[in-house]
């Protein structure tokens, strides 16, 4: 490598920092590398993961949320002091809350930064639905250890036996790629949560 | 004369309460008061300046260099790596399965209690661990209860605790460690019970929150990288040389810093770094080292022969001597040791385990016995422990919720050490 010259996409500390450039991948790696486990972990390494599990949540079949969606949906209005967009819950039984006050943010946030082209209107909702879904499915089907073996992290061998290893935050990357796909958006849900961060940290939302 | 003493002792606690003075400026006060109304003179035998705070003050100091040992190797395990590898290998062994991470940093954070205590001890397990948990779907009050319930399993056999119940109640250190050997069960299935009964009641949660489109950043420690696997026993090193081979304990500690040393660190940063780790681990054990100077204080206070007079006859007549009235009544009276109430052993509760023992209510046995297991539910439940607002700040709660959570399964763990003490030294 040249002095003064970085290879591009290796820096954490420059990955994704500008939404303009940063594209839906920087963006899972930058995930990826605020997510506790990975603070030792090669850049090059968590690049590969996160395009396996934005292609795994990709590929999952599109989930029908009026029969194959068992969690009950509530609204609540307190997401922006929570720092939160839709939260699943399994128990005392599966519960999708889905925080309006943040959703009407983001809308607002779409219609000011004219990215209505990425996010139709509605879509923040239904993709925070399917985001859920993926949760409610990874948490109770059988898709967990499929996602394992595409992220293909081997923490054990011993002759035919292979354990994979679990990714943390790399179900949270499937999700947002699962919604990106059903939903049909032009940019992952991940930029538009980084914009909405950046927002609500600078005040702009309230 | 010992009304007077108990009025006074009922103003420190108010004074600790209502947060007018820090604990160890007001045991301090405590001791100073209890001499001179116990008629103890200003110098001399027996005396306020040359018994209370010169020989007190120092009363405590094989378990302030117990303390300090603790905290260095500590800071070992935190710099180089090792309590973040455990952690990050149990998560990527078990992260899928949620209850199996909370029961592996649940035994991390034993393992770390084994060590060192108090909000050090919270962040080496919960720094990486809480978010760990978090990440892998436990609902944040479970994964901060997970932690402080995992460092109470440790503490029975946390050495520079057996050192301060060896001095403050002047038990030979084999007689604390028997003691400990027993209540170490009730710790463990108290905190396994809260993981398993707290995961199947709250099970998962997933948020899709704001702060996941932000990264942290990550430092150049941080980037360092996994300790290599020998290293990992670290933590229970000095805990096989103190229980398997009856080594003392601040050799047993000393190995313990040697080993994390020479299995971690290359021989030309050997000196850099236990300098450095050391310098670190003095800035950690400043608040229990004080409070330990404190503690001595009152202890010599409370030992004067006028206050042991004054307090034994009420003292004496409140104190159960049937073995189910002990049980009965300790377990009740166990709110008293939260909210650095009376009974909290690192405050007042020591200079009422003092003026128990030295006016011959119970043998010192005994309250070491009741000391011990308010001591297991002060380390997790008290909202004003420091461990526990770490812990639960950190997971974003309030240490509150996580008190209301974790208090069933430590009050049950204190019954357990009060039945054990009731039928064993009464």
């Amino acid at each position: 490598m040249t002095a003064g010259v970085r290879e591009v996409g290796t820096d954490l500390d420059e990955v994704g920092t500008d939404l303009d450039t940063a594209d839906d991948i920087d963006l899972a790696v930058r995930l990826l590398a605020g997510t506790p486990t990975h603070e030792a972990r090669d850049p090059e390494l968590l690049r590969q993961w996160a395009y396996a599990a934005d292609e795994f949540g990709s590929a999952l079949p599109a989930t029908d949320l009026d029969s194959d969606f068992h969690a009950e949906i509530v609204e609540r209005t307190d997401g922006l002091e929570l720092g939160l967009i839709a939260r699943y819950r399994s128990r005392p039984r599966p519960t999708v809350e889905l925080f309006t006050d943040t959703l009407d943010a983001a809308e607002a946030l779409i219609d000011a930064r004219g990215w209505r082209h990425w996010y139709p209107p509605g879509s923040p909702r239904a993709a925070a639905l399917a985001h859920e879904a993926v949760h409610e499915r990874l948490h109770h089907g059988p898709d967990r250890d499929a996602l394992r073996r595409a992220l293909g992290h081997v923490v054990l061998r011993a002759g035919r036996f292979t354990r994979y290893g679990h990714v943390a935050g790399a179900e949270e990357i499937a999700a947002h790629a699962y919604a990106r796909t059903v939903c049909g958006l032009g940019r992952s849900p991940l930029h538009l949560t980084a914009a909405l961060a950046d927002a609500v940290a600078r005040r702009e939302v309230k | 004369m010992g009304v007077v003493i108990l009025i006074i002792m009922a103003a420190g606690v108010a004074a600790m309460l209502t947060r007018k003075l820090p604990t160890a400026f007001a045991l301090v006060l405590l001791g100073v008061a209890i001499a001179v109304v116990a008629g103890a003179s200003f110098t001399g035998k027996e005396s306020v300046l040359d018994t209370v705070l010169q020989e007190g003050s120092p009363m405590l100091a094989s378990t302030m260099i117990a303390v300090l040992l603790g905290s260095w190797l500590g800071k070992l395990l935190d710099e180089t790596g090792i309590a973040g590898t455990i952690v990050r290998k149990i998560v990527e062994f078990g992260g899928d399965r949620p209850t199996v991470v909370a029961l592996g940093v649940l035994g991390v954070s034993a393992l770390i209690g084994t060590v060192t205590g108090s909000a050090p001890a919270a962040m080496l397990a919960g720094i990486i661990g809480i978010p760990a948990m978090i990440a892998v779907g436990i609902p944040k009050v479970t994964a901060a209860g997970t932690i402080l319930m995992g460092i109470a399993v440790g503490v029975p056999f946390e050495l520079p605790i057996w050192q301060f119940f060896s001095t403050a109640l002047d038990l030979p250190v084999p007689q604390v460690r028997d003691f400990m050997v027993k209540l170490f069960p009730f710790a463990l299935v108290a905190a396994v019970a809260y993981v398993l009964i707290e995961s199947r009641r709250r099970g998962v949660e997933h948020t899709w929150s704001l702060k996941s489109a932000s990264a942290a950043p990550t430092s150049r420690r941080e980037r360092l990288g996994d300790a290599p696997w020998y290293a990992l026993i670290t933590p229970v090193i000095p805990l096989i040389l103190a229980l398997g081979f009856e080594l003392a304990i601040i050799p047993s500690l000393l190995a313990g810093v040697l080993y994390a040393l020479i299995t971690t660190t290359r021989p030309r940063e050997m000196n850099k770094r236990l300098l450095r780790t050391l310098y670190g681990g003095f800035e950690v054990a400043a608040p229990p080292i004080a409070l330990f100077i404190a503690i001595g204080i009152l202890l010599a206070a409370v030992q004067l022969p006028g206050a042991i007079e004054a307090l034994e006859p009420l003292v004496k007549a409140v104190s159960p001597q049937n073995p189910v009235l002990f049980v009965l009544v300790f377990t009740l009276l166990v709110p008293l040791c939260l909210y650095r109430g009376p009974l909290n052993v690192y405050g007042l509760g020591a200079g009422i385990a003092g003026v128990l023992i030295a006016a011959g209510i119970y043998p010192a046995v005994a309250v070491l016995g009741i000391a011990a297991s308010y001591n297991q539910v002060f380390g997790v439940a008290d909202p004003t422990s420091t461990q526990t607002v770490w812990s639960a700040q950190y997971a974003g709660v309030s240490p509150q919720q996580v008190m209301i959570r974790t208090l069933p399964y430590v009050w049950a763990v204190a019954l357990g050490g009060f039945c054990v003490t009731a039928a064993a030294h009464l």
